[in-house]
């Protein structure tokens, strides 16, 4: 009998919350008006961050800086989400979802982590434009943003290269995955071709399965400490909010050089302490993108298709605030006009 | 000391209730008792452990209130406890002054009043020496030491003999009446009540939690103090009719197994052991604990791996077989430590009655189990072996250390045994749960089992062996035939250096076993 | 009896129903002290959680929690702790994935095959552990930290483009060869507006009811149980604890390899590193310990889970802090370890008094016989 009854018990247990499922009927899209643009008086604007979201000093700021823009500009108004660790497909498809729902147009993913939720979400959303940063999504109403992060990354390399005392640099790569893998690659390529005696250190914090990585600023403290011990005195992080830790731990080491990623982050508040010892910033102007894709549908011509922001737009480029790059100003030029060109074509991938 | 109307209620078997006892000065009072009769529980409200819900507590016709053991100790109350609580590698002077740095200091006048309080009262302790190097008995002078350091006028001791061989209870004894003759106060817990009536001035029995009456030793029998206690008429262990066979049942041969401890110092454990056990015999071993015994029954069950020799069971060879088919093959274990080694205490009774048995019928049919005839067969092991529970689904803890032994008993007993290793099989047992335990035993025995019966309970192994052995650090240096052979005479065997070489026992008549 | 029966069921809900009054105490503490009206908060995801799509998401999510919440018990019901079903759970997604993109056979093969490969490799993975412990005397829980972060390494070495990665055309992310449609787990459409429901629900509920039926009513679950209870008890009742150590180590590894399958056959039909979350193996463990190793338990604990995540999403969007579950979330766990204490210590000596009273009474009802 209890075998029976608990087996049975386990059964019509599961088979009742799979049922109220449907038996509840409502969505959470029903209560909301059709969706699209509605409310046409007042621009709205939906952000989904990547991991870290509003205050990582790097490249979710730089979104934010673009947004903060337009909010100041057009006066429009903003909901900002951010992803978790623990997302799964389903949890990023909601995210923007969420947002379109509401009537957010256009809807803005920062992160490749969005591009297959942006996919299925524009699908459902046709009136909605959404943006991707850092990947191309395939679909009309979809703006993709991508970056040639190598082409900074180079710039930084020729500055590490010009700046080290000890011809020994160091990359700091919050995941190994393909978009960092990017900036390893200008670097390297920057140094190398400026100085080819100098070495270069590369240093992963979390393997590709890892996404940790970007958002751990002691795990990039103890690899530019580590750095640092070993000498070298230039160093690159591509690490998110982990950047952070590296420059903390560069500002401890007089003579030492960190270079930021993403946004200035001599200008980041948040740095303040640090800035002298912060040499430039590989930028990477996902402001200026957002700006863009948010001012495209304010003037009722939304940007859609895949945009490349390049060193020769300045989509990308390296920050001179502080003025410590200015004696190798000549040289940084040159090297700029010469990817611009094409006369230098930057690598993607190491090797 | 008086106490009046004490009553606690506790979560356990039996609480305290309407307990009086009055205490007189410079006397031994004995509190005697069955286990779990409640009078644990009353010595710790006595000692500020536990607070009564009810009840008095007069010292010198002053009421007092004792919030935790320092108001105790601080109104002249010292408690000695049965498990010692002494630091090994400390020396005995550290030890005393440990906690009550501030009496005397720590140094030359610590050392001259411990020396003061040996002398008064003749316990012959030597403060520089380490602790670890003490046998039980020196530590337990140590530990009454302590007490009367702490300026005790009257000491608590918790069963203070279940630890000793017979002539360290005659110096214990010996030590009190020195304590009495001081004007100091002793209340003595016990069982035993061969003891009792030696050295107490006054008797109290407690039974159920309660006081039932009070005896004096001078005019009182064992017999009767035991019937007051148990509320009936008392067994015994004697059983004389021989059921030895010669059928060899259980062969060890040269077993021996040496450990290395953390220092890297090897020692023997079990050095040569060979006997035999027929069907029908009870064999007895009596020794000090920590003389091998328990691993002498681990090496035999398969739980602990002999580094030679070998096990036989009723002519066929187990010495590699697993634990499991040792069970199997027809060996009931009742284990020295019942909550470690015996049961799982959170588990209902019918769990516990699958526990060691789970291939066997009716526990399991293939590879499962079969709980409807597990349980129906615990309510049998309940009606048969008395087990005092309100029903199979409670927790073995909740049962009072009798009624858990009863059911392990019952246990073992229900796989029909060849072969039945019983390891102090009735310690921590009331007097009622002992003779059934024994009956048991008996029973068993003439219908052809063999047994090996380890206990420190020298009464109980001469009552019920057929054969006794002594084992002294490892080896089995002496054999005895329980007909003869006195406790005393026993006792003194298993003190082993103490009578040097022992080959036979005095006054053994010689058949009560084979050279070794 | 039936009174304590009748008892028993009501501290076994007393502990978890405290614990959650508790968190929501707290966490309603937390958000007054934030300055936001708790019980704002509290409707939000209440109203939210219970759409019908939510209801669908939180089976989803709650499908891939029971698998690893049951994983972890499984270690737990003989006091082992399998802190490694991360490390098991991503290998055994990421091989099962790259062995499903490799092959193409019919469904009826190719399902069970990616099954069995993530069995497989979480059950070795973990059984690396249980060796190591038994042979060596290595705790499970350092040993299984270790392997979760060379598990880690292991899927980020292959995971790369020209290994068992392939690159995508943006050339940002990187994934393993799609399963052929043949390794598509069947969903249970809800509609258009309300979403699917993984197919591998099923399989959760028959691992809910395998695991209940192996402990409860085989040889070798009474075995690991009284291993659980009392090591020294089982050893001399005749258990080999090693073997059981090993053996329960790759039970544990191989459900947890599976812990990724719902996902894999029912969502995203490849491995990539951001269509795998993190932290589902420590979900599992907050999920084991909530519902008490109970198959049921673990199952109501898993869509708990699943109930607080889904609303922590909404609660951002409706401008609470999103880190507010997250706080929730470890008061639960925090506040389950204690309830259960309680409660546990409480019912013991419950039943103590309980059966002492009982027994009174009996003596006394017999006495008043004989007299």
């Amino acid at each position: 009998m209890r075998r029976v009854t608990k087996i049975a018990a386990a059964g019509i247990a599961s088979a009742a919350l799979a049922l109220t499922a449907t038996a509840c009927g409502s969505s959470s899209k029903d209560s909301d008006t059709t969706s699209g643009s509605s409310d046409s008086s007042k621009l709205k604007v939906g952000v989904a961050y990547d991991v870290g979201g509003r205050g990582d000093h790097s490249f979710n700021d730089s979104a934010a800086a673009g947004l903060d823009k337009a909010k100041a500009d057009f006066g429009v108004e903003v909901k900002e989400l951010t992803a978790k660790t623990s997302d799964t497909e389903a949890d990023r498809e909601q995210r923007l979802e969420d947002l379109a729902d509401a009537g957010y147009n256009p809807v803005i993913g920062v992160g490749f982590a969005y591009a297959e939720s942006i996919t299925a979400a524009a699908k459902k959303y046709p009136k909605t434009t959404f943006a991707i940063v850092d990947s191309v999504v395939d679909a009309k109403n979809v703006d993709s943003i991508v970056f040639t992060e190598e082409q900074s990354s180079y710039l930084a390399g020729v500055a590490a290269a010009l700046k080290t005392k000890d011809n020994k640099v160091g990359f700091i790569g919050g995941v190994d995955i393909p978009l960092i893998n990017k900036f390893e690659a200008g670097f390297r390529q920057g140094v190398a071709e400026t100085n080819p005696k100098i070495k270069v250190t590369t240093q992963y914090l979390t393997p590709g399965s890892d996404l940790s990585g970007f958002s751990d600023p002691a795990k990039g403290k103890a690899a530019a400490q580590g750095m640092l011990d070993n000498g070298i005195d230039v160093i690159y992080s591509a690490a998110g909010s982990s950047g952070n830790g590296a420059i903390e731990a560069v500002a401890g080491k007089s003579g030492a050089w960190a270079i930021g990623v993403d946004s200035d982050q001599h200008e980041q508040p948040g740095l303040a302490k640090y800035k002298d010892s912060i040499l430039t910033s590989a930028l990477k102007n996902v402001n200026v993108a957002v700006y863009d894709a948010v001012k495209s549908v304010k003037d009722g011509a939304p940007l859609t298709g895949t945009h490349a922001y390049d060193l020769a737009k300045d989509g990308v480029g390296l920050s001179t605030s502080g003025g410590f790059i200015d004696d190798i100003k000549s040289q940084l030029d040159e090297a700029k006009s010469k990817i611009v060109s094409g006369d230098i074509k930057v690598k993607t991938t190491v090797k | 000391m008086e106490l009046r109307g004490i009553t606690k209620r506790f979560p356990g078997v039996v609480a305290n209730h309407d307990i009086d006892i009055t205490v007189r000065r410079g006397t031994v009072h004995a509190l005697v008792g069955e286990n779990g009769a409640g009078k644990s529980t009353l010595m710790k409200i006595l000692y500020g452990m536990q607070k009564p819900d009810e009840g008095t507590i007069t010292i010198d016709g002053e009421q007092v209130a004792f919030h935790d053991p320092g108001d105790a100790i601080a109104r002249g109350i010292g408690m000695v406890h049965q498990h010692f609580m002494l630091a090994d590698n400390l020396t005995v002077l550290e030890n005393v002054v440990l906690g009550s740095e501030k009496l005397y200091g720590i140094g030359g006048r610590a050392r001259a009043k411990i020396n003061e309080i040996s002398d008064a009262y003749g316990l012959g302790v030597r403060p520089d020496v380490l602790v670890e190097d003490l046998g039980v008995a020196d530590r337990q002078r140590v530990e009454i030491l302590k007490v009367l350091f702490r300026g005790a006028r009257t000491l608590i001791l918790d069963e203070p003999t279940a630890v000793l061989v017979p002539q360290e209870v005659d110096a214990l004894f010996d030590n009190l009446r020195e304590l009495k003759a001081e004007g100091l106060t002793v209340i003595f817990i016990s069982h035993k009540l061969g003891e009792v009536l030696s050295v107490a001035d006054e008797i109290t029995v407690i039974r159920r939690g309660t006081t039932v009456g009070s005896a004096d030793p001078a005019t009182t029998t064992p017999k009767q103090l035991a019937e007051l206690m148990v509320g009936s008429e008392l067994p015994s262990p004697e059983t004389r009719e021989s059921t030895v066979t010669d059928v060899p049942m259980l062969t060890v041969d040269g077993l021996h197994l040496s450990e290395t401890d953390l220092e890297g110092i090897e020692r023997v454990v079990l050095d040569r052991i060979s006997f035999t056990i027929h069907k029908g015999e009870v064999l007895g071993i009596a020794g000090v604990e920590g003389n091998g015994q328990a691993e002498l029954v681990e090496a035999i069950m398969g739980i602990l791996p002999p580094d030679a020799g070998r096990i036989g069971l009723d002519g066929d060879e187990i010495t590699q077989l697993p634990t499991r088919r040792r069970r199997e093959g027809g060996i009931g274990y009742i284990p020295e430590d019942r909550h470690r080694h015996g049961l799982l205490l959170e588990a209902p009774l019918w769990e516990n009655r699958i526990l060691g048995h789970v291939t066997e019928r009716p526990n399991s049919k293939g590879g499962f189990l079969d709980p409807a005839a597990a349980r129906r067969d615990t309510e049998r092991i309940v009606r048969e072996y008395d087990v005092r529970t309100p029903g199979i689904e409670v927790t073995a803890a909740s049962l009072s250390g009798g009624n858990q032994q009863k059911l392990i008993v019952g246990r073992e007993m229900s796989h029909r045994p060849k072969l039945l290793i019983a390891a102090h099989p009735t310690r921590g047992v009331d007097v009622g749960a002992q003779a059934q335990i024994w009956d048991q035993i008996r029973e068993a025995r003439r219908e052809g089992l063999a047994v090996l019966l380890i206990s420190a309970d020298l009464d109980e192994l001469i009552g019920l062996s057929d054969t006794l052995r002594v084992m002294y650090r490892g080896r089995l240096v002496a054999d005895a035939d329980p007909a003869t052979i006195t406790p005393e005479e026993l006792g003194s065997a298993m003190t082993g250096a103490a009578a040097g070489h022992l080959e036979h026992e005095d006054g053994d008549t010689g058949h009560g076993g084979e050279d070794r | 009896m039936k009174k304590i029966d009748k008892e028993r069921v009501l501290l076994a809900i007393a502990a978890p129903v405290l614990a959650l009054v508790a968190a929501f105490v707290i966490t309603a503490l937390v958000l007054l002290a934030t300055g936001k009206e708790p019980f704002g908060a509290f409707g939000t995801m209440f109203d939210y959680g219970f759409k019908s799509d939510s209801q669908v998401e939180i089976i989803n999510k709650a499908t891939t929690y029971y698998i690893a919440g049951i994983a972890v018990a499984v270690g737990f019901r003989m006091n082992l702790f399998n802190i490694g079903v991360e490390g098991q759970y991503r290998l055994g997604a990421f091989f099962a994935a790259a062995v499903g993109g490799a092959v193409s056979l019919p469904g009826f093969l190719q399902i069970p095959l990616i099954i069995v490969v993530a069995m497989t490799v979480g059950a070795m993975w973990a059984g690396i552990a249980g060796v190591l412990k038994t042979s060596r005397g290595v705790s499970e829980v350092i040993a299984t930290i270790m392997l979760n972060a060379i598990a880690l390494s292991i899927v980020g070495y292959l995971l790369k483009d020209g290994r068992l990665g392939h690159l995508d055309e943006a050339g940002t992310s990187v994934s393993t060869t799609p399963l052929p449609s043949s390794g598509h787990l069947f969903n249970f459409d809800m509609g258009e507006d309300v979403g699917q429901i993984y197919g591998f629900v099923v399989l959760a509920v028959i691992i809910g009811v395998g695991y209940w039926f192996v402990l409860g009513r085989t040889r070798f679950g009474f075995d690991l149980r009284s291993v659980g209870l009392s090591e020294s008890a089982a050893t001399a009742s005749g258990v080999s604890v090693k073997r059981m150590v090993v053996t329960s180590m790759l039970i544990s590894g191989g459900l947890a390899g599976l812990t990724g399958l719902p996902l894999l056959l029912n969502d995203t039909h490849a491995y990539g590193a951001d269509l795998f979350p993190a932290g589902i193996g420590f979900t599992g463990i907050s999920v084991a310990l909530l519902g008490r190793n109970n198959p049921v338990g673990v199952a109501l604990a898993a869509l708990l889970w699943g109930f607080l995540e889904r609303g922590s999403g909404r609660l951002e969007f409706e401008g609470y802090d999103k880190e507010i579950v997250g706080v929730m979330q470890g008061v639960i766990v925090l506040s389950v370890v204690i309830a259960y204490e309680v409660v546990r210590r409480y019912g013991l000596k419950r039943q103590q008094q309980k059966v002492g009273e009982e027994l009174a009474a009996q003596a006394r009802t017999k006495k008043e016989v004989t007299a």
